[in-house]
């Protein structure tokens, strides 16, 4: 694949899911990523082009960064069917394109979303929240009246925004390539990368940060108090011990934080009442 | 509504295409948006903290197939606009919170109803291929508007609401508000727990 035409299926890959609806998901954003090199590989063939569109316009839901590794399959598959010399070769080519289309967006679905959105999202807050304990930005029990430099506001933040972005980019930018250069008995270049190793030693290294926040965020919460019998610090110690608990319990249950959170509005209200 | 709001508005309208409908940058991520807000207030404290409880809170759903979790925009956007309006953080979270989950409503419904038009974008794309750039314009176009009316809408009425309500409220009700604000990072730590936990090699 030549460079420009990579960085042509990089910069539309963006809009994916411009046009995402609840029928065909992003159908209309991957033929807009593959517009233009479907209409260069048939420019000499105008006829064909309906057909191609149809084909294009059908269902496609995958995962957005990893979907690169689609756009390059089935690139490199649209080449073969326009090469095809017979109806035979041009059917069995475009059976084979379906078929990609529908199993490697599964994968890339399935791998996509336990890496970007289950472990990398997680991973690069928790980076965030650490950048902005270590330059003494009190994330646990802010003062709003504290003055915040504008620079600090975006230290946790933008870290965040460049790791995730940093991995995002070069799986998309790679798996155009890769996919495009790769045959199917190889799975199209999935296989280049161990998803499975990677995405345990994140989980790995998000569950110790995650376990070290919460005893640094312990630790800024009540180290303020001088006496360890202050009716505050039990009140304290009481209500970190009874959300972290209990957010165990609702997560079993599949109860999102959302309806925890407001559940402990009702409930602090009626305490206080009591 | 001020100008400062106005915009506010319209930033987070556009930051809110970048949850589903272009680039996925995750700028419309709670720690990046929050942050981005107060820049127009002003108050970077209050943006921080805003944009790191919504991103911990809401850290527990994630944009699977279908699924719409609540907007960590919308709720920042509302969170901070209503502070700026000179609402207790405390408060201004729980509006924002339910403001989140009346635009997931609404985006639903939006979406349900996009589903009419795919069928006479199908039909202009197959007269005309080089239409799709249009086609995807004028439908990111449509979703910034639509974002743009529904939090503008919610920031206005709600604010103009609260703070009537705010002098209103008990200094016990205060206590309680601020209670549950506190232990909005404990609930999000807690909950990335579970999910981080190691199922396979």
């Amino acid at each position: 694949m030549k460079f420009t035409e990579q960085l042509k299926f990089f910069i539309r890959s963006f809009f994916l899911q411009a046009g995402w609806n609840y029928q065909k998901y992003q159908n209309l954003g991957l033929f807009f990523i593959m517009w233009p090199f479907v209409k260069k590989l048939y420019r000499n063939d105008q006829d064909a082009i309906p057909s191609v569109v149809i084909r294009y316009l059908s269902t496609f839901n995958t995962q957005p960064v990893i979907a690169s590794f689609c756009f390059g399959a089935l690139a490199k598959q649209e080449e073969y069917i326009a090469k095809a010399k017979n109806l035979t070769e041009f059917n069995e080519e475009t059976l084979e394109w379906n078929s990609i289309k529908q199993g490697l967006s599964i994968t890339t679905a399935s791998i996509g979303d336990r890496l970007f959105w289950g472990t990398l999202k997680p991973l690069t807050l928790l980076l965030g929240l650490f950048i902005w304990l270590l330059l003494g930005v009190h994330v646990f029990e802010l003062q709003t009246e504290e003055v915040v430099p504008l620079i600090y506001a975006f230290a946790g933040g933008g870290a965040a925004f460049l790791a995730f972005n940093t991995i995002a980019f070069f799986v998309k930018w790679e798996g155009l390539k890769i996919s495009y250069e790769t045959p199917a008995s190889a799975c199209f270049g999935l296989t280049k990368f161990d998803w499975n190793r990677t995405i345990y030693n994140a989980k790995k290294i998000g569950l110790t940060l995650t376990v070290g926040l919460i005893l640094i965020g312990i630790y800024y919460y009540l180290r303020d108090f001088q006496q360890m019998l202050d009716v505050h610090f039990i009140t304290r110690a009481v209500l970190v011990l009874f959300f972290v608990c209990i957010s165990f319990l609702t997560h079993r249950l599949r109860i999102p934080n959302i309806y925890l959170y407001l559940v402990s509005v009702i409930l602090f209200n009626i305490f206080c009442y009591l | 509504m001020s100008l400062e709001l106005l915009l506010l508005c319209i930033l987070a309208a556009l930051l809110e295409l970048d949850t589903t409908y272009a680039f996925q940058l995750t700028l419309s991520r709670g720690i990046i948006a929050g942050p981005i807000f107060s820049l127009l207030t002003g108050d970077y404290a209050a943006g921080v903290q805003i944009g790191l409880f919504t991103e911990l809170l809401f850290a527990d759903v994630n944009p699977l197939g279908a699924i719409l979790p609540p907007s960590a925009v919308v709720c920042c956007a509302i969170a901070i606009a209503l502070h700026a309006l000179g609402i207790q953080l405390c408060y201004a979270f729980i509006v924002a919170v339910l403001g989140a989950l009346f635009f997931v409503q609404a985006e639903r419904h939006v979406r349900k109803q996009r589903v009419r038009l795919l069928t006479f974008w199908e039909n202009r794309i197959q007269q005309n291929p080089d239409s799709i750039s249009r086609v995807l314009f004028f439908e990111l176009g449509a979703c910034f508007l639509v974002n743009f009316i529904i939090i503008s809408l919610f920031v206005g009425i709600s604010g103009a609401f609260m703070l009537w309500l705010q002098p209103l409220i008990p200094q016990k009700a205060f206590y309680a508000c601020q209670f549950s604000f506190m232990a909005v990072p404990w609930i999000g730590l807690a909950s990335l727990i579970p999910e981080f936990r190691l199922k396979t090699r």
